[in-house]
């Protein structure tokens, strides 16, 4: 009888002590990941956190592959397989899986097991949490887009300006609010703003109209433009920055791809890689610390990483000042000369 | 300062022997390690600015491999400044191209540097470094692939060794000093335990011996030369004692036993004139004397003071270090002050009891006990509250350890002149602030806040292995009763006592605390000063009150102008603290102090001595003593608020404000007694009673 109670009380101890703590054969965490577009950076980076901490972890990655329809089989495998956290990756996931303030249903959202969300660019917007402080749900995240205070101080670090200029997408809500952004902003800080929407036909925007504007920027004397995070630019970003360096108008981006897979001139960005670091750091929170998710803050990397594409810099001759240079990453495929 | 006392001669013989021997070696060692200390420094210096110099031009060339050109370089003031604030003995950068032409410069006037740049040959490693007007120039090149693009150029100030090593040299110097003076005390400790002392009692008992007095002999004390000299001597005395009482034993037989009447008379007569001529103790030996000499408690005094004293320049700071929820920092750094005052003066009435029923060793020893215990919290104290605990408890100590001194000398100096005795525990005290004022701010600077306060622990122990052999004064008189609150309330009722009290005992102690001890730091601080150097500055005010106090006791005492001396100090003392209103700077604060030293000066001695003026029927009810105890524990009212006020006003009104607006509170209150100093009248000093001269 009283070895079983002893037993029992070993048993009620083991339990008890959070598997971290628990030295010898410690039970992995197991989290289920759920892709939209495969394994990538960001994925990487919450996998190595782990691996770093040494925390045993065990992955099961789902992809979507942009396929908005496989995410209801998502939650139902999430409810059977019962996971200790979950990990959604971009705005559609997470909306999906994890549902908008005001709709979530028990039966088709996930709400009983903690999530993590990454590459949420506008956690508000999108309905997921009510603020970045404490989501008040059984979830959190990290966000990805530096805040436009962040990014007009990297600007003006490089250059004092007095006129931002922007192209953007009319239809595109991201450069609505970037807009809206940068003007309350340049109130306050001292710049005008000159942004100018890309020609409509058939409810798209015309490529074609890019290069027009940005020359017309520059006739307005912007002195550098702005470039927002902006799927239609991202798609015709070469159109966009060679225009830019046509008119020698250096140019900022507040994503990667226009700086270095093309010829913006610099851009202030978190690393996916980064990103998906901090989304492990936060869910460490969760599952060694016991944290709930409500009381872990939602927020961006510490660090900002400062891009400079430095063909550009050279054919513009407008070069960044010591102190930034010692912080950037130089993209510089050819080198000088 | 220091009363050498009757061994004066002697003590000055050795000190100046110690002084030859002692200070030539000193001085030989000393500008040795200086030298090896400038032969180390300046090649260290050379390594640091090269060093610097190629980190820099490691970023420059990063810059010129992506392709910038070297003239066209942004942000390069940003680039250099926070590498010349971080580095004080740099005095400028700068990067010329290959031809010598100065591109960029930071800290210095180009025009400065060009004419040697352009005519300096940096291929050669020679030229590297030189000499430009006051600065050091070290070059380091800037190569990209191998191509010499130019040079970045490190300049130091050329006077920052020298600097350094003035600095360390005023150091050094003080600590000689202090050390000089301690070395004297401990001599004189020395020679007047071992020698002087037991030398007097002697000659006393021989003076007594040649008036026919044989009553007592000194205790033969330490088995030395001098302890059997003393025996010889008392040998001599005890035969003729001997020889005495064998001779009236003899004459008692002759005067019992003898047939004649006559020879009987006569014998009579020859016994009584000898009974007439020579004393001889009742006892039936001579009585042997345990004399002790205020002098005797004079060394574990001065080290104990030392010990408090050694906080004195950086107790504000070491306390703004702390912090407390919802409390002003001022008042954070301003409490532990406040606090240890609070202590002394509500230990002290308890303190005098204590030693009145213990004897002034065991009380001595007894107060170490918290002031030691207090030390060591203050120096490990990780929160204000600890900080507190630590000073209360030494403050307690304090009080106990000073009241037994006091008593010891007030004892031991009976048959000796009062005023000497006195004037021993006053130079102790004033001795031991000078040189703990100035130890301790070097100790705080080179070792840490905390080190001190370790420092003063040991100090503390240092005095109670001492004070463990003194010797409870074998006259215990008994003390009048201490006054109690009553006797406060019938003083209070003397109006002349009051006005004095209120508005001149008063605000020398507001002046003293507020501005000494807690704004002048804390203001000198501000200004840029090290710890050290604030040491130093204060010694402006305790120098002065102990070069003043002597001279104006004299003068007080031939003229009996004692109110108008005291008004004068408080009117002096006011309207210095006032200067620092006149603009900002060191200068005004060391003006301030030293008028406040003064003002203490003139004013410490004529207000001993008024008091007994004012109070002159007290004085015979409650005793002198017992009426300056309750001046002190009066004017502890002025010692405790005058760091609270401060700390109030500095927010409002700045440092240099907040020592001004004490200032003239002191002013206000000096006006008022100044007045009221007439209105004392001009009728007669009632009774000459000058005992005591600190």
């Amino acid at each position: 009888m009283i070895r079983r109670l002893a037993g029992l009380v070993l048993l009620a101890a083991l339990t008890l002590v959070p598997p971290a703590a628990a030295a010898e054969a410690p039970k992995p965490f197991r989290i289920y990941m759920a892709l939209w577009r495969g394994w990538e950076e960001a994925a990487q980076g919450f996998k190595d956190y782990f691996a770093n901490q040494n925390i045993p972890v065990e992955l099961i990655v789902r992809n979507a592959a942009q396929d908005k329809s496989k995410l209801p089989e998502f939650v139902a495998e999430v409810k059977r397989l019962k996971p200790d956290l979950v990990f959604t990756w971009g705005t559609t996931v997470s909306q999906e899986m994890l549902g908008v303030i005001g709709k979530v249903d028990p039966a088709r959202h996930i709400t009983d097991i903690p999530a993590v969300f990454a590459i949420v660019s506008q956690p508000i917007e999108a309905g997921l949490v009510p603020s970045l402080a404490s989501s008040g749900r059984n979830i959190t995240g990290a966000t990805y887009l530096a805040s436009m205070e962040t990014q007009v101080n990297l600007i003006q670090s490089w250059r004092r300006f007095r006129h931002l200029g922007m192209v953007y997408n009319p239809l595109e809500a991201n450069s609505l609010v970037a807009i809206h952004e940068l003007e309350a902003l340049g109130r306050s800080v001292g710049f005008t703003l000159t942004a100018l929407p890309a020609d409509l036909a058939d409810g798209k925007p015309v490529p074609a109209s890019i290069a027009a504007k940005v020359a017309a920027l520059k006739a307005a004397g912007v002195d550098i433009l702005y470039i927002p995070p902006d799927t239609f630019l991202n798609v015709h970003r070469d159109l966009l920055t060679g225009a830019a360096l046509e008119q020698r108008l250096p140019s900022y981006a507040a994503a990667e791809n226009p700086v270095v897979t093309s010829k913006a001139m610099f851009g202030g960005i978190y690393r996916y890689y980064t990103v998906g670091q901090l989304t492990a750091y936060k869910a460490e929170q969760i599952l060694v610390h016991g944290k709930a998710p409500s009381a872990v803050a939602i927020d961006p990397p510490r660090r900002l990483s400062i891009i400079v594409n430095m063909p550009v810099v050279r054919a513009l001759e407008f070069y960044p000042p010591m102190k930034l240079l010692g912080l950037a990453e130089v993209v510089d495929p050819a080198g000088a000369k | 300062m220091i009363r050498l006392d009757s061994a004066r001669s002697v003590i000055l013989r050795l000190m100046v022997l110690a002084a030859l021997v002692l200070l030539p070696p000193m001085a030989i060692i000393f500008a040795g390690a200086l030298g090896d200390f400038q032969q180390g420094m300046e090649p260290e210096l050379d390594r640091k600015a090269a060093t610097i110099g190629r980190d820099l031009a490691g970023d420059i060339a990063h810059a010129a491999t992506l392709g910038i050109p070297l003239d066209r370089l942004v942000g390069m003031d940003e680039f250099f400044a926070p590498v010349l604030e971080s580095n004080p003995e740099l005095r400028y950068l700068a990067l010329t191209n290959a031809d010598g032409r100065i591109l960029f410069v930071a800290g210095v006037q180009a025009t400065v540097l060009a004419p040697h740049y352009e005519t300096a040959d940096f291929e050669q490693a020679g030229q590297r470094k030189a000499i430009i007007d006051a600065y050091l120039d070290i070059a380091v090149p800037l190569e990209v692939k191998g191509e010499r693009l130019g040079h970045v150029h490190v300049g130091m100030d050329g006077g920052y060794v020298p600097a350094r090593l003035h600095e360390i040299l005023i150091d050094v110097v003080t600590v000689l000093a202090v050390a000089m003076i301690i070395a004297l005390e401990v001599l004189l400790y020395v020679v007047a335990l071992n020698a002087a002392g037991p030398l007097k009692q002697i000659s006393r008992t021989f003076e007594a011996a040649r008036r026919g007095d044989f009553i007592r002999i000194p205790a033969p004390g330490a088995r030395d030369e001098v302890g059997r000299f003393i025996r010889t001597a008392n040998d001599a005395v005890c035969r003729v004692d001997e020889l005495y009482r064998r001779l009236i034993a003899y004459a008692e037989e002759v005067k019992s036993a003898h047939f004649d009447k006559g020879v009987v008379e006569r014998v009579a007569a020859i016994e009584d004139r000898i009974r007439y001529l020579f004393r001889f103790s009742e006892s039936g030996s001579p009585e042997v004397v345990h004399h002790r000499r205020a002098l005797d408690v004079r060394l574990p005094l001065f080290l104990f003071v030392l010990s408090e004293e050694l906080s004195r320049s950086f107790m504000p700071l070491y306390g703004g270090t702390f912090s407390l929820p919802g409390v002003s920092p001022e008042m954070v750094a301003a409490l532990p002050i406040a606090v240890f005052m609070a202590a002394i003066a509500l230990a002290s009435p308890f303190a005098g009891t204590l030693t009145e029923r213990m004897g002034s060793r065991r009380v001595f020893l007894l107060g170490l006990m918290p002031a030691v215990l207090g030390y060591l919290l203050t120096g490990l104290a990780q929160a204000e509250a600890g900080l507190l605990v630590g000073r209360v408890a030494t403050g307690i100590g304090y009080a106990i350890v000073t009241m037994a001194c006091q008593s010891y000398v007030s004892k031991a100096a009976i048959g000796e002149q009062k005023a000497q005795g006195l004037g021993v525990y006053v130079g102790a005290v004033l001795t031991a602030s000078v040189c703990g004022n100035a130890f301790g701010g070097i100790l705080a600077e080179h070792a840490g806040y905390r080190a001190a306060f370790f420092a003063s622990a040991v100090l503390a122990v240092a005095a109670g292995v001492l004070a463990a052999r003194l010797v409870d004064p074998a006259e215990t008189v008994k003390a009048r009763r201490e006054a109690g609150v009553g006797a406060l309330f019938r003083l209070l009722r003397n109006w002349r006592f009051a006005v004095f009290v209120v508005f001149a005992a008063m605000p020398a102690k507001l002046a003293l605390t507020g501005v000494v001890f807690f704004l002048a730091p804390l203001y000198l601080h501000q200004l840029g000063w090290e710890v050290a150097d604030i040491a130093r500055i204060l010694l402006l005010y305790a120098g002065s009150v102990v070069l003043l106090s002597p001279a104006v006791a004299r003068l007080a005492d031939a003229s009996g102008w004692r109110a108008g001396l005291v008004a004068l100090g408080g009117l002096i003392g006011g309207g210095g603290l006032l200067l620092p209103l006149l603009g900002g700077g060191t200068a005004p604060v060391l003006l301030a102090l030293l008028c406040l030293g003064v003002s203490h000066g003139l004013s410490a001695s004529p207000q001993l001595a008024l008091v007994s003026d004012l109070c002159w029927t007290e004085v015979q009810e409650i005793g002198r003593t017992g009426v300056l105890a309750q001046v002190r524990l009066l004017e502890r009212v002025g010692s405790i608020a005058g760091p609270i006020l401060a700390a109030l006003l500095v927010p409002v009104t700045g440092y240099a404000g907040a020592i001004a607006a004490l200032g003239a509170i002191a002013m206000a209150m000096a006006v008022v007694f100044a007045v009221a100093a007439v209105a004392y009248g001009t009728g007669p000093t009632i009774g000459s009673d000058a005992e005591v001269r600190p």
